[in-house]
């Protein structure tokens, strides 16, 4: 990520869209967007986020590094919800189903040694 | 199956042949937030937590947890991570899921019933407009209440909340009484559990309201700011002194009810900010185990005078945190008292069950818990809905009360509230952290920022809850079983053994 500090209180960060997709940087910088004004734009293959309004007293080290941080946490979120999206889907649909439509047999052998069929019942 | 099978079946196996220090694990949903300097917790989708030393979700993300290291079975236990794409247990994550948000069955339990507009105090942060003691004309009429008491028992809820509020709801007594009479003939048909409370201010106490309130099992709900200098200068009353007509008032709807019959609540207005200690300690004075350090609501009246009752959300959780410590240290030296608020928190993280508080839930409390049958006849998803129309913004009215159920509860404007309910489409709160303890509050970001969503950033809501339950989860870092078991006698409102 390279940084740019310009006159006016501006701060230009500019990040390869390799490393950070334009939903992380999204995600991330929505946060700052209250007390910052955020223009976020994707040029070749980086996204460009200007920051202005910043106060002179600010300190824009700590900013930084603070933003560095807050990628990298909501990338972790992002492999997290990618990765995680159909299962949450079918935990929820198992959650709200109605009759145990989506239930599935318990694992492992159920058995008893008195010779009790557990499935061997009328409801 | 011969003896040699038996044999290896039989024999433990040492500790390397589980753990082989592999890292192919499946991830399972959770989300994390930062606790302090060293920790973060990571919460499921259930609201199981664990707290680690920050960095460990990232490290579970790119594969860097081998099942050699402790947490491994934590994580596994806890349904953060499964060795299989889908876990043998899914099952029961789903059933604990569908038990957080069960909620949701029983549906509107709450009924709001604001009997009358009219007051006999002038509180400046009162949230909603109030007349004087001789306006009947604010008062709900028979047929209104009637047909709200009908609505009352079309919810599908076997528990059902009848709650009766103003203005000063005992200067209309005789609304307050035909509504308990009405509501307990028809529940022989329905056979519901009914609770009623009257929220009063506790001043016009009679003998023939006191023994209607035994006989018919009412819970009193009154506010009590603090000390005598707070408590009157936040509810002025002309003529006389609110503080000790309140005191008289509680002493005798104790005589007459039950101690446990009569609640209070405070309300934290800027006068208040100064002063946690002393109103923790006037509660004791008299005689109550329990307090709500409540922030005032952005509504209504109360956002007429900026200077008394605006003031910035860090302010307030100064006061909460001064309070909460105190209040702490109170259970350490043996003192049972408990904060409500941190008590709403600590069931949602501590306990599997859901909590029926309105202002913390997703989907929001708004029509899916409670609804106000107001003085007029309208009805409204909220009690501050009602406090938005009194200026005039009728933006959360669901209609008449004469109107038919499924229009009121199911119509379309419960319908385009619906996209703004649930926290787990919100942005911000999609990937918060705390999303399975928090909720939606669509009136309140309505009222503070002009849109239903709100922004996240700026939200008083969301900074103030984000703290909170920050702190709670930091106490619980730093003091370990010691504030846990505080913490369970408040979930349980039993002082610890």
């Amino acid at each position: 990520m390279k940084v740019e500090f310009n006159e006016n209180n501006k701060i230009v960060l500019k990040i390869q869209s390799t490393l950070y997709s334009i939903s992380v940087v999204h995600k991330c910088f929505y946060w700052y967007s209250g007390k910052f004004d955020i223009d976020i734009e994707s040029v070749d293959n980086n996204l460009i986020i200007k920051m202005s309004n910043i106060p002179d007293d600010m300190d824009k080290n700590s900013l930084i590094s603070k933003i560095k941080k807050d990628l990298l946490d909501f990338n972790t979120r992002e492999i997290i919800a990618l990765e995680t999206k159909d299962i949450r889907t079918l935990l929820i649909a198992k959650a709200f189903a109605n009759d145990d439509e989506y239930d599935e047999s318990p694992p492992g052998i159920l058995d008893d040694p008195i010779g009790f069929n557990p499935f061997d019942f009328k409801k | 199956m011969d003896a040699g099978t038996i044999k290896e079946f039989r024999k433990f196996k040492s500790i390397d042949k589980y753990n082989t220090g592999t890292t192919t694990y499946f991830l399972l949903p959770f989300r994390f937030h930062q606790v302090n300097n060293e920790k973060e917790v990571l919460v499921n989708e259930v609201g199981d937590f664990l707290i680690v030393p920050i960095g460990t979700s990232t490290r579970i993300a790119n594969r860097q947890i081998n099942d050699k290291e402790e947490i491994y079975a934590d994580l596994i236990a806890n349904f953060f991570i499964s060795e299989k794409p889908i876990p043998d247990l899914i099952d029961i994550l789903a059933t604990r899921y569908r038990t957080k948000k069960s909620f949701l069955d029983e549906f509107t339990a709450l009924h709001i019933f604001v009997v009358s507009l009219r007051c006999n105090h002038s509180c400046h942060y009162c949230q909603v407009s109030r007349v004087s003691e001789n306006k009947q004309d604010f008062d709900i009429s028979i047929a209104d209440l009637k047909a709200g008491i009908e609505h009352m028992f079309r919810t599908p809820s076997s528990s059902i909340t009848m709650e009766f509020q103003g203005g000063e709801p005992l200067l209309a007594f005789d609304k307050v009484k035909y509504g308990i009479q009405y509501a307990n003939l028809l529940n022989e048909v329905h056979n519901k559990e009914i609770t009623f409370v009257i929220c009063t201010n506790a001043t016009v106490f009679s003998d023939e309201i006191l023994e209607f309130c035994a006989q018919h099992n009412v819970v009193i709900s009154t506010s009590l700011d603090g000390p005598a200098f707070l408590h009157n200068a936040n509810r002025p009353k002309t003529g006389t002194k609110s503080y000790e007509m309140v005191m008289q008032g509680i002493e005798l709807a104790r005589e007459k009810l039950g101690h446990d019959k009569i609640s209070a609540l405070m309300t934290t207005t800027t006068l208040s900010l100064d002063y946690p200690i002393e109103i923790i300690d006037n509660y004791i004075e008299n005689g109550f185990s329990n307090i709500f350090l409540r922030p005032i609501s952005p509504y209504g009246f109360a956002l007429k005078n900026i200077k008394k009752n605006h003031y910035q959300t860090q302010r307030y959780l100064d006061f909460y945190k001064k309070g909460l410590d105190y209040i702490i240290q109170l259970n350490k030296n043996g003192h049972f008292m408990v904060e409500d608020y941190t008590t709403v928190v600590l069931k949602k993280i501590l306990t599997p069950f859901p909590v029926s508080y309105v202002d913390l839930q997703s989907p929001a409390g708004m029509i899916n818990n409670v609804v106000v049958f107001n003085y007029d006849g309208s009805v409204y998803a909220t009690d501050e809905s009602r406090m938005l129309a009194e200026n005039q913004d009728f933006t959360f009215k669901l209609g008449h009360v004469q109107d038919s159920y499924h229009s009121l509860f199911y119509g379309e404007k419960a319908q385009y509230f619906s996209k703004f309910w649930s926290n787990e489409t919100l942005a911000g709160c999609a990937d918060c952290g705390f999303q399975a303890y928090c909720g939606a509050d669509p009136v309140f970001h309505y009222a503070s920022q002009g849109d239903l969503e709100g922004f996240r950033p700026t939200s008083d809501f969301c900074t103030k809850n984000m703290e909170i339950i920050r702190h709670i989860f930091d106490l619980i870092d730093r003091e370990g079983n010691d504030i846990i078991k505080i913490f369970n006698s408040w979930i349980n409102n039993t002082p610890q053994n």
